[in-house]
């Protein structure tokens, strides 16, 4: 039981519940893990001063390409992709919204006639 | 040159190139040039990296006079990176796994510390370019870059569940790779 909880502590996203912090005070197995996970993140923390140098032509290049500024949002790619999934949903929403309300109406309206 | 002069001096030339001056975006694109690239490839991987990095100045110059330093010019910049590795990696279709760097300096480190240091280093990149392109994403930019939880999600376009899920999966998807290979 106490191995199953670690199991499903350790498989768990996000931040650990109080519960599940108070068993891994206790627990040496869960501290085991939670050390492996520190040294990978201590890892990857390290990579960060890691630089590549970008290839010779690239600065050229940008200058090259340089045209007017006009303050274009460098996200608008981005907030349309968001703007379109939430139109999605919404669409979706209001379609299942207006089948169930018709099914209730003709429901209704059955029970009626 | 003492660290506030360099930052004053970043300043001014900021100020300059917002006005238009190319002279002075190019002193800035000489300084942003190598961690945007890197950033760039560890997001797309090598075939894109420089279209990336490129779009990506290009893209900053078009927006440079919406910039209100409300954020460092190097945070602004990397978020328009992220962005556009985005917009181009989806639009190239690239969805296999690619390799990623090849050739990263490990600098100022002692010779016997560097070989260990270059070597858990070489691991964590190997690693790392066998994450999906999305767990790769949320794991650099959180635990190599240090974003907050929410500025991954917003940067993406994904919900902030989707980034965390992603983020624990590549995290135990690294311990597993990482622990296999020793």
């Amino acid at each position: 039981m106490r191995g199953l909880f670690c199991t499903l502590a350790s498989r768990l996203p996000g931040e650990w519940p109080a519960t599940a912090a108070a068993h891994r005070g206790n627990c040496l197995r869960c501290q085991a893990e939670a050390a492996r996970d520190r040294t990978v993140r201590r890892g990857l923390a390290a990579l960060a001063d890691d630089v590549v140098p970008a290839p010779g032509g690239l600065e050229a290049a940008v200058l090259r390409g340089l045209g007017k500024q006009d303050a274009a949002d460098p996200r608008r790619a981005l907030v349309a992709r968001i703007a379109a999934r939430h139109a999605a949903a919404a669409g979706l929403a209001a379609a299942t919204l207006v089948a169930v309300g018709a099914g209730l109406l003709r429901r209704h309206s059955r029970a009626l006639g | 040159m003492t660290a506030g002069e360099v930052q004053h001096g970043e300043e001014d030339i900021l100020a300059r190139a917002r006005m238009g001056d190319r002279e002075a975006f190019g002193d800035l694109v000489g300084r942003y040039q190598d961690t945007v690239y890197t950033l760039a490839l560890r997001l797309v991987g090598p075939d894109l990296a420089a279209d990336v990095a490129q779009e990506a100045l290009l893209r900053a110059w078009r927006a440079l006079p919406r910039f209100r330093g409300e954020a460092s010019f190097g945070t602004w910049l990397h978020r328009i990176t992220v962005n556009t590795a985005w917009t181009l990696r989806k639009r190239a279709r690239r969805h296999a796994v690619e390799p990623l760097e090849t050739d990263v300096e490990d600098r100022g480190l002692l010779p016997e510390r560097a070989g260990e240091l270059a070597e858990t280093r070489a691991g964590l990149r190997r690693a790392l370019a066998a994450l999906t392109p999305g767990q790769r994403a949320v794991v650099a930019l959180r635990d190599v870059y240090g974003w907050s939880n929410a500025e991954p999600a917003r940067g993406l376009g994904i919900t902030e569940i989707t980034a965390k899920v992603r983020l624990h999966r590549a995290r135990l998807r690294l311990r597993t790779l990482l622990e296999g290979a020793r």
